[in-house]
């Protein structure tokens, strides 16, 4: 049996853990959510994940921070940036650190799916996009 | 400088068709901002229907783009019919009252949230403010793009061709056929043709269209602006109101089809499916939006054919 794909959902806005959740479940992730940036960065000093998907800005710490966090901890985790607007001076320094890849909002969990499916697929690992229990994608 | 200021240094001041012409153009931009409010509409439901991922900050991004479109509206009709232009501005402010309400961080949500995300609940408050059947008409943003609507297009005299001045001694170079004299919003607004011209002479793809199967009233009763692809179709009878505005420019997310009668039953009689039609008591607007090219002059061909027919048979 292959292994899940293990990702860590940080974004201070609940809505984004409470409806990306379930939809990366569907395809068969891993998916631990946090809201607190610091309870994520100590969850991930504890566990190796696959994938970090981050809000770029949040009260505390900002995804750049985060990102500099797994890239020295763990440098084969794959991280994907959420982004808002007008945070684009953010998401340049982001790309200049080695961000896999980002996502505007407004955007649907299929969107996000499709760029996870290519984390994947850079770690040598595949998933398919496709909800697990064959629902059509809607969530 | 402003297009406004370029055209007011053109010739023949005194014509009317300068004023026409800017007129015209301002109308256009009117349409423009009333179009852009509408495909903010159009964004906040597809976010709302489409389980999208958004924050708090899109909605109001969104609510903020909407009152700037709307001021912009306001602006442009309160220079078309200045008379309107404080009842306009007073309105606009009791909109952007209520958008204020909406976002003052920590409102309770409605009573009968039908949504678990306050985010998802904010948009679809939002979008009851913008065109919502639990709200009064008069309440809503799409209200009070009718009511801007109603005072410009019953704020707007007809055109009346025989006081513009020089341009009467020049009403034969101007007339296409015999029954709708034809302005090119560009070139005429700098000088009046000198000799007389022909519909081959106008390389204008949504006139060429609408004429193509039309029989033309004898007596001119129309008058079209035109440039390349824009045209300005408005009846000249004081008694009756009409106005036709297209973009035939072959790229289907901009080309369009906005017509206003007062007339409260002809669009029905004229216009092919597919067509928003809005009715009210003082007449109708409707409107065809992101038209392909071949939509557009198969439209137009109809809606010609009919609406003169139409008005011949008014006559």
């Amino acid at each position: 049996m292959s292994k899940s794909l293990t990702v860590l959902l940080l974004d201070d806005e609940p809505i984004v853990g409470r409806r990306l959740k379930p939809a990366l479940d569907k395809i068969g992730c891993q998916v631990e959510v946090f809201e607190d940036p610091r309870q994520a960065v100590a969850r991930i000093d504890e566990k190796e994940f696959d994938i970090v998907v981050t809000d770029i800005r949040m009260e505390g710490l900002d995804g750049i921070q985060v990102l500099e966090h797994v890239q020295q901890k763990w440098p084969r985790t794959k991280v994907i940036m959420i982004t808002g607007y007008a945070k684009m001076d953010l998401a340049r320094e982001a790309m200049g650190k080695g961000v896999f890849d980002f996502i505007a909002k407004p955007f649907r969990p299929d969107d996000l799916r499709q760029i996870i499916a290519r984390a994947a697929e850079a770690l040598g690992m595949t998933i398919d996009v496709e909800p697990v229990n064959g629902n059509s994608g809607k969530e | 400088m402003s297009i406004t200021e370029k055209l007011k240094k053109f010739g023949h001041k005194e014509t009317g068709v300068r004023y026409f012409c800017l007129q015209t153009i301002r109308f256009k931009k009117l349409l423009e901002n009333a179009r852009g409010v509408l495909d903010l509409f159009a964004d906040g439901r597809e976010k709302l229907q489409g389980e999208y991922i958004f924050d708090r900050h899109y909605v109001v991004s969104l609510i903020d783009s909407v009152l700037d479109r709307l001021k912009m509206m306001v602006y442009d009709a309160a220079v078309l019919v200045p008379a309107r232009g404080e009842a306009l501005f007073a309105a606009y402010d009791v909109h952007k009252q209520t958008a204020r309400k909406l976002i003052v961080p920590g409102r309770a949500a409605s009573a009968g949230s039908d949504f678990d995300d306050p985010e998802y609940q904010l948009l679809a408050e939002a979008l009851q403010w913008f065109n919502g059947t639990a709200m009064p008409t008069d309440q809503t943003v799409m209200g009070f793009i009718k009511q801007t609507f109603f005072y410009v297009t019953t704020g707007l005299p007809a055109p009346d061709i025989l006081s513009w001045g020089k341009l009467s001694e020049h009403i034969d170079v101007l007339t296409v056929g015999r029954g709708l004299y034809v302005i090119d919003l560009w070139k005429d607004v700098q000088s009046l043709p000198a000799h007389k011209r022909t519909l081959a002479d106008f390389d204008q793809t949504p006139l060429r269209h609408l004429l193509m199967a039309a029989s033309l009233p004898a007596e001119p009763v129309w008058i079209a602006a035109v440039s390349e692809y824009q045209m300005s179709l408005q009846s000249i009878r004081p008694d009756f109101g009409f106005r036709l505005e297209t973009l035939a420019s072959g790229y289907e997310p901009s080309d369009f089809i906005f017509i206003f009668t007062d007339n409260v039953t002809l669009l029905d009689k004229i216009l092919p499916p597919g067509f928003h039609i809005e009715s009210t008591d003082f007449g109708q607007f409707a409107w065809s939006l992101d038209l392909s090219a071949k939509t557009i002059e198969d439209t137009l061909m109809n809606i010609g054919r009919k609406l003169f027919d139409e008005s011949l048979r008014r006559s």
